[in-house]
């Protein structure tokens, strides 16, 4: 019954979304079905970090700024800014003309109601505030003009504007309907817009025709959540699912040898590596540390276990972040001196390495057997233990209980150095359970309040050359954004991050 | 009926057969794994990775993703298999046994409680609430055994009680009471022998029942860890390789299939011979 | 009788009790589900941490929590998902139907080939066919299920592309999924059907009928079957609970949107709420299912009470 109703909802919409394309000048037509690997629960913006939701979300919502394939900063809802005051105050031109799917005005109201709910009560229940702490109000102007003021300049607030909490939401359909029902019914301004959604099955979403930017080219949206990447590349050559992203390199060539699908991959932010226990046992001696990176052949690794999709890295960012200095090379490969060096040390032969990882990332373990296949040709001894997720993310790492090396992979969606090196190097921080320098401390700090894009890149490209000279870690690689793609849909660009925008693809039928 | 017995003693069943020849084979392999395997069954060799089988001498199954051997692997996995079947096999038959025995010779509290236990054990969703445990507490080798022996001990513990009960009010037992032999020697000497049969029997399939739940399991992600080599892990592993390399998990899933078999097809012939009266039929 | 049925009543209720209480107590050692939920975010300080607990409602004493939980039961007010809010029971509501309409199918596939073939093996006991027939079902027992689906998907979605390979659209969808669960409890009920037909066939009562000069067909699809009735709807009372525990890895495999799904997922995000509610619905289905065929039992066959 369920189901019936759900599918007529759906022929209701579908009927009317035509009726919408016939006044508009642009046809949209065809069915676009994606999977994802999670269902987040809730469509608000404020309730999750989930990648999942970050994909699905671009689609339905915006933001004040957008952030581009190339991971460029443009004009979203906003169509200017200017930062004021030296980094306290940055004032936003509004885009005129805008209204959320409900046909409720986007206007300076929303955006005050948006950023009032995320850092009000509504927001202390959820995750998403603590990224926006640095806002401390939103004035209005006018209409279409806002001030926001800041506890004090953050250079990232502009790229976190694009995406997750800082999507604008409808302040009259959240205070008619309520929040619950704003949960499971997301209305936003984004270039579609919501049909149906059954929790854990899928999310339809229908063409836009009022969309601002790019008129979307699809009359239908579906997201569909599929757990297993194994069964979501099968519906992928079922024909059933035209996108799949994060596509695991295992899998790439069933997708490259079946004629109707093709790989596509981009240079992504994530990053993966190994870190040292510096505090204690035989990795807390530099030279140590140097023999282990210099062990290990990175470059054979990505070649041969990661079919090419990663780029080697010299420090724990992408080519894409802000503040990734491609003159700072890697440790080289180089046995014969990692032996010397272990020697020097008085490292005795056979000396247990233990290696800490997550369970649950197959790409990543086999990686992580080879790194301890190659340290084994140098005399030491690798031990591979596994944890399970949050046990690893909350009582081994933060609690400093690690072996000689252990896991660290690194989202970084801000595509900015300083996220991922303050939480990673600063004194006391949580994924900095072993170091304390007071000179790393102090760089870190120096660049934090910086308005002067120029000197900040060049301070960052300090830390991280200032690291690797420390051996803090062994960088392994930054991995891909792989999808596999349905040779049926066209316009596809795929993205660095997960959150394609879905207006300009179509499909041939 | 002895002369029937005795028959059908003399004409080894296909059943008997098939199931001795794959244990054998399969216990002697493991048993012999590293005289059969000197190199060890986890040498990576990048540079020949996912060989095909049947090709290369040196990978007669070929090899896997990291260029390990998948045969040396597939040998090493049922040393892990067989330790996780037979271990919670013999935990669960020493706590069961031990347990069942004394509620069902000495009856009184630890009968009331044992059957108070076994009810509620009965009525719970087992193998949902194993799976939710392992899920939360984590999969290790370790846990994987303890909840298996958690989840069969009630078995044997039933079965005994049941046999204890209908012998310990016979004759030679009370006669053997009246002229004060002990209780442990009357245990020992008259009611073990005559339970020997339907526990053997319950446990051979049990390792069968085991060794599929562990390879479930660690499929899931939540048996022994990914780093020991498993048939059920090395499952999991090959799954995404299996339309470009399909050796890497058709050869363990052959391997499950042809343990459980045989296991399954001698515990079928020991149903018939040690345990006529069907005590332990489903 | 009225005494058997209350004593079952209050063990049900007590195991019940048992389940959630482990549930509960187990889920909320693998850590804080305010981490959980702020994973990827940039910068989160404890009292953000702290905020976030207290509007989850895990910043109480566990007993508290257990009984918040109880009461909320009692009142059918399933709470809240951690992971977006969204109400379990409508998550439950969702997911249930799911997992009972495959269970369903997976029993009529089995009962659908073992009556024959358990039948067909008990007349020609000891013979080739019965051989056969018993080797067959023993390997059907000795395929680990997740194996059996992953083959069929090969076969049936990729190579041949005529059956979806995941997910709950449509009656092909079902086929799948069912024929997996199906085949293993064939191979059981196989053994069954025959063990009690064997039984049954041997009985005077047949041999009457046999003497009354009525079909062999007849004898045995309406007199002999209607006899192994009672020890075949028992014994697949007790494969309930674990059908259902098969059906957590298959739904896996399937990408079935049932309650395996919606627990395995629910303890990878820490999410209590929907973790107790629904082990303690598949907890007391099942329960339920076991209580059922013990008053069917216990009605017709009294010694089974006095036990």
């Amino acid at each position: 019954m369920k189901r019936f109703l759900k599918n007529t909802a759906a022929v209701a919409v579908i009927a009317l979304a035509g009726m919408g394309a016939f006044s508009s000048s642009s046809m949209a037509a065809g069915k676009l079905s994606v999977s994802v690997a999670l269902d987040p629960g809730s469509w608000d913006p404020i309730d999750t970090f989930l990648v999942a939701w970050g994909a699905v979300g671009s689609n339905l919502f915006d933001g004040l700024t957008e952030r581009d394939t190339n991971a460029k900063l443009h004009p979203g809802l906003a169509t200017s800014w200017d930062v004021l005051d030296d980094g306290v105050r940055i004032r936003f031109k509004l885009r005129e003309g805008v209204k959320f799917h409900n046909g409720e005005p986007f206007n300076a109201e929303a955006v005050k109601f948006t950023f009032d709910r995320l850092l009000g009560d509504i927001g202390a229940k959820g995750p998403q505030r603590a990224n926006y702490t640095s806002v401390k109000s939103v004035e209005i102007i006018d209409d279409y003009t806002v001030d926001f003021h800041l506890h004090q300049p953050d250079p990232v607030l502009l790229t976190k504007l694009a995406g997750y909490g800082a999507m604008i939401v409808p302040p009259k359909y959240i205070a008619e309907k309520g929040e619950d029902y704003f949960n499971t019914h997301p209305v936003g301004t984004g270039p579609f817009s919501f049909v149906s959604y059954e929790p854990k099955v899928d999310l339809e979403l229908a063409a836009n025709a009022d969309y601002w930017g790019d008129k979307p080219k699809v009359s239908e949206l579906e997201y569909r959540f599929i757990s297993e990447l194994t069964t979501a590349v099968a519906e992928l050559q079922a024909g059933r699912v035209d996108i799949v992203e994060d596509l695991p390199i295992s899998m790439l060539p069933v997708v490259k040898g079946d004629g109707k699908l093709d790989v596509m991959s981009t240079t992504g932010p994530a990053v993966y590596g190994l870190r040292f226990n510096t505090r204690d046992g035989i990795t807390a001696d530099v030279n140590v540390r140097k023999a282990i990176v210099m062990a290990v052949d990175r470059a054979t690794i990505i070649k041969s276990l990661l079919a090419g999709e990663a780029e080697e890295i010299a420090s724990f960012q992408s080519s894409l972040s802000f503040g990734n200095d491609p003159e700072l090379k890697p440790l080289p490969y180089n046995p014969e001196e990692a032996k010397k060096l272990l020697k020097d040390a008085g490292v005795a032969p056979g000396a247990e390495v233990q290696i800490d990882i997550r369970a649950g990332n197959p790409t990543f373990n086999e990686v992580v057997q080879a790194v301890g296949a190659y340290l084994q040709t140098v005399g030491l001894k690798a031990v591979i233990k596994p944890y399970e997720n949050s046990v690893f993310l909350n009582d081994i790492v933060p609690q400093g209980k690690t072996g000689a090396l252990f896991q660290q992979s690194w989202g970084g969606w801000t595509l900015d150095y300083d996220n991922t090196a303050y939480l990673l190097y600063h004194t006391g921080q949580k994924w900095n359970p072993y170091g304390s320098d007071e000179k790393l401390n102090a760089m870190l700090e120096e660049q934090r309040p910086m308005t002067d894009v120029a000197k900040r890149e060049v301070l960052l490209k300090g830390i991280a050359a200032y690291i690797a000279n420390d051996v803090l870690e062994m960088p392994l690689y930054s991995l891909k954004a792989i999808y596999g793609v349905n040779k049926r849909v066209e316009g596809f660009v795929p993205a660095p991050d997960n959150r394609i925008k879905l207006n300009t693809v179509s499909v041939k039928e | 009926m002895a002369e029937t017995r005795k028959k059908r003693f003399a004409r080894p069943s296909m059943e008997l057969v098939v199931g001795a020849v794959l244990i054998t084979l399969i216990v002697l392999s493991a048993l012999f794994a590293h005289q059969l395997f000197p190199e060890g069954f986890d040498r990576i060799d990048l540079m020949s990775r996912l060989t095909p089988p049947f090709l290369k001498s040196i990978h007669p199954l070929g090899s896997d993703p990291l260029g390990r051997d998948v045969l040396a692997r597939v040998v090493a996995g049922g040393r892990i298999s067989l330790l996780v079947g037979i271990t919670s096999v013999i935990g669960a038959v020493t706590l069961g046994v031990t347990i069942g025995l004394i509620a069902g010779f000495y009856r009184g509290v630890t009968d009331m409680l044992m059957m108070r236990f076994v009810d509620i054990q009965l009525a719970l969703p087992f193998i949902l609430l194993a799976i939710t445990f392992i899920a939360i507490l984590g999969g290790s080798l370790l846990n994987t055994i303890i909840l298996l022996i958690v989840s069969q001990w009630v078995q044997y513990a039933r079965l005994v009680r049941g046999q204890v009960l209908a012998l310990r009010d016979r004759e030679f037992i009370l006669a053997a009471r009246a002229i004060g032999v002990k209780d442990w020697r009357i245990i020992v000497q008259h009611l073990l022998p005559n339970l020997t049969g339907p526990v053997i029997v319950l446990m051979t399939l049990n390792v069968a029942n085991n060794i599929l739940l562990e390879s479930s399991l660690t499929f899931l992600g939540l048996g022994v860890d990914p780093t020991i080599p498993s048939w059920g892990g090395m499952l999991a592993e090959g799954r995404s390789y299996l339309q470009t390399a399909w050796w890497v998990s058709v050869f363990p899933g052959l391997a499950i299939m042809l343990t459980v078999l045989g296991l399954n097809l001698l515990g079928d012939w020991m149903r018939d011979h040690l345990d006529p009266t069907g005590k332990t039929s489903i | 009788m009225a005494g058997f049925i209350v004593k079952r009543l209050l063990q049900a209720i007590f195991a019940t009790l048992v389940v959630t209480l482990l549930v509960s107590y187990a889920i909320r050692m693998t850590g804080d589900p305010a981490l959980m939920l702020t994973q990827g975010a940039g910068s989160i300080t404890e009292a953000d941490l702290v905020r976030i607990r207290e509007a989850l409602g895990v910043n109480q004493p566990f007993f508290v929590q257990y009984f918040g939980f109880l009461r909320d039961m009692v009142t059918f007010d399933f709470g809240r998902s951690f992971l977006g809010g969204t109400s379990v029971a409508v998550l439950i509501g969702g997911a249930l139907p799911s997992t009972l309409v495959l269970a369903f199918w997976s029993m009529l596939i089995s009962i659908a080939f073992s009556i024959p073939l358990g039948i067909t093996a008990a007349v020609h006991k000891n013979k080739a066919l019965d051989q056969v027939i018993r080797v067959i079902s023993l390997v059907g027992l000795s395929f680990p299920n997740f194996w059996l689906a992953i083959m069929l998907v090969l076969v049936f979605s990729i190579t041949w592309n005529i059956l979806p390979p995941s997910g709950m659209s449509g009656w092909l969808s079902y086929i799948m999924p069912a024929v997996t669960m199906g085949v293993i409890l064939m191979a059981v009920n196989v053994r069954l059907v025959r063990t009690t037909m064997l039984e049954t066939l041997s009985s005077q009562y047949i041999m009457v009928a046999r003497a009354k000069g009525l079909s062999e067909t007849k004898v045995l699809y309406k007199h002999a079957l209607r006899n192994c009735a009672i020890p075949l709807i028992t014994y697949m009372g007790l494969q309930f609970g674990g059908l259902l525990g098969g059906i957590v890895v298959i739904e896996r495999v399937f990408n079935w949107p049932g309650m395996g799904t919606l627990a395995f997922d629910a303890v990878g995000a820490r999410d209590y709420p929907v973790l107790q509610a629904s082990i303690m619905v598949l907890s007391l289905l099942i329960i339920i299912v076991n209580l059922l065929v013990d008053i069917i039992y216990g009605l017709v066959d009294p010694r089974i009470r006095t036990e």
